[in-house]
């Protein structure tokens, strides 16, 4: 298993395919921003996305739009707040920021969040 | 006026509004606003049939769903939207085209909407390219005095500059401890309120200064009205701020404020000195009529493609630069301006017909409630032009509204403030209102519906105020 530190140590990039997402790290979620909306509900019924482990990745697959790159522009990017499977999800210094850039090749880019970037907890 | 009166005026007005005129065609003497974009200050009065009652309702259906789609049926909602807006918008454009064989109407609000577009992609843009790194956690009576501040700046560069400029910086400020509430009473300083005092502030003031108004007006006949009304908005937010007690850890802020991105300062200068370029007010600009748009807004539209061309890069990174909030704004306005037309001239005739009768009470308070959902640029001069007619005074000509500044200002004061006020009632009352929601949502900050909007900020907390301005300004 990659954690989320060693894939943003090592810049591993994930793929973007039409609604899905693949991330090289597995994570608890505890927020998604696509466009305006802002996903929290991640419990197998939840209606907006769905969230897949696999032994070194994870899949992720937003339901409601059938492309991503139809609504996430060149400066914008899929938020996320995540914390490592190892650590504790109730210290807010655990909660990491990324953010996901849709990338031509189907690359998809992941950093922590800028400090300039508006990303509220 | 005894207030038994002033209640049927408003009434009145209100029913017409929605049920009560007339489906039958009559002459129309037009009052209603003319385009920014174009050189005259206002219509030239145009005879034509009045539309049917029920022609309001594609603006009623626009209205339900802007404020029902993303509540219950948020997908199809975000998805349908553009087709919506602009379906409804169609059915009112081909009505007037081919039932009321009115082309007129049509192409002025088509010039009013590439004005309101032009200013407002403008302003968004030149203002996405530049940053501001606030490296500071915001306290109580810094915000204050940043709303403060921003209020007084939104005169300058307009409500949306300012909105859109500041936005971002007072969200990082408040990172820590932010609520929506923040963003409400940003949205009531700085989008609406605060925009008051100059005709750079808010467009409808900005068409009456275009129809004659003097410059200084404004600022000399509010400032007494837009300070107690901003001391009134800080006060109830400060007590919404001393119930805010997340703490915040700033040992490791330095305090510093850094800007990125300065050189579209220039743009954003030039969009505001091309709020003048206008024939009305320099003669020797040439009016491109009948072309639907004017030197203004061919110079803002290229601020957009030019500031966006050399922005800095990690300025609008940062910013997360996107043109989806301007996109959603400009489709849900061509809805908006299509649909509003017949709305627009019901309420002009009634107001035209009430208008003797009606006290400045009735005209704050009827500008207030239309301004809150419809446009309201058009809704002032409507009302402007019915408040000339108490003294047979005529909109269109712009010596008669300099007689009617100087014979009676009472009026005028009235439509003004609340032209601009009303407009912070609702997520659609003024253009930046939706833009900073869509920002603040972009930013993982969950923003209160359409209703609960109104219900929860607008209510209990701007109509007493805007109660309380009418008690002591406009009674």
């Amino acid at each position: 298993m990659i954690s989320v530190s060693n894939a943003l140590k090592q810049k591993l990039y994930g793929l973007h395919y039409k609604n899905r997402l693949i991330l090289p790290f597995k994570a608890h979620f505890l927020k998604v921003i696509v466009n305006t909306e802002i996903i929290t509900d991640f419990s197998p019924g939840s209606k907006g996305i769905y969230l897949k482990e696999d032994e070194t990745f994870t899949d992720v697959y937003f339901y409601d739009y059938a492309d991503l790159k139809s609504i996430v522009k060149k400066f914008d990017a899929i938020k996320l707040i995540v914390v490592e499977k190892d650590r504790n999800v109730f210290n807010f210094d655990n909660h990491m920021k990324l953010a996901l850039y849709l990338e031509d090749k189907h690359y998809l880019k992941i950093e922590k969040v800028d400090e300039d970037i508006l990303f509220v907890d | 006026m005894p207030s038994s009166f002033r209640k049927k005026g408003l009434l009145s007005l209100a029913l017409s509004f929605l049920f009560s005129v007339s489906a039958l065609p009559f002459s129309l003497q037009h009052s209603s606003a003319d385009t920014l974009s174009h050189a005259q200050t206002a219509v030239e009065p145009v005879s034509h049939g009045l539309p049917a009652t029920f022609m309001i309702l594609p603006f009623i259906i626009l209205l339900i769903m802007i404020a029902t789609g993303p509540l219950f049926y948020k997908h199809f909602w975000e998805k349908h939207y553009p087709k919506v807006a602009v379906f409804l918008g169609l059915v009112v454009v081909v009505y007037y085209l081919a039932v009321l064989k009115d082309s007129h109407s049509v192409l002025h609000t088509l010039a009013e909407y590439i004005s309101f577009i032009a200013l407002l992609s403008s302003l968004f843009v030149a203002s996405g390219g530049i940053l501001i790194r606030v490296d500071r956690e915001a306290t109580p009576l810094f915000n204050i005095i940043f709303l403060l501040v921003a209020a007084v700046f939104s005169n300058i560069i307009g409500t949306t500059g300012a909105s859109m400029l500041l936005i971002r910086p007072y969200i990082k400020m408040n990172r820590e401890r932010l609520s929506p509430y923040h963003i409400i009473f940003f949205i009531f300083v700085v989008s609406n309120v605060g925009g008051a005092l100059t005709p750079i502030g808010d467009p409808p003031l900005f068409l009456g200064f275009l129809a004659g108004v003097p410059f200084f007006w404004v600022i000399d006949n509010v400032w007494y009205i837009w300070i107690p009304a901003l001391i009134l908005l800080l006060t109830v937010f400060y007590f919404f701020e001393k119930f805010n007690k997340k703490e915040v850890d700033t040992s490791e802020l330095t305090g510093k404020i850094e800007f990125k991105g300065l050189k579209n300062l220039i743009y954003l200068a030039i969009v505001i000195v091309a709020v003048f370029v206008d024939p009305a007010v320099i003669p020797w600009i040439p009016s491109l009529s009948p072309l639907p748009f004017g030197f203004r807004e061919i110079i803002m539209f290229a601020v957009v493609y030019l500031s966006f061309k050399n922005a800095d890069q990690e300025a609008l990174k940062a910013n997360e630069f996107d043109f989806e909030p301007i996109k959603e704004v400009a489709y849900l306005f061509v809805g908006i301006f299509a649909t509003m037309i017949p709305a627009l001239q019901l309420i002009a005739h009634e107001a035209n017909i009430l208008g003797k009768e009606l006290s400045q009470g009735v005209f704050y308070w009827s500008t207030g409630a239309l301004s809150s959902v419809l446009d309201n640029t058009p809704t002032y001069m409507n009302f402007l032009s019915a408040a000339m007619g108490k003294y047979s005074l005529d909109v269109t000509n712009k010596m008669h509204v300099i007689q009617f500044v100087s014979l009676d200002n009472v009026y005028l004061r009235a439509i003004s403030v609340a032209a601009v006020f009303f407009g912070a009632m609702t997520y659609i009352g003024n253009g930046p209102n939706f833009m900073v929601k869509s920002i603040s949502e972009r930013a993982g900050i969950e923003m209160p519906s359409f209703f609960s909007y109104i219900v929860k900020y607008s209510i209990p907390v701007l109509l007493p105020i805007f109660a309380v301005i009418w008690l002591i300004f406009f009674r």
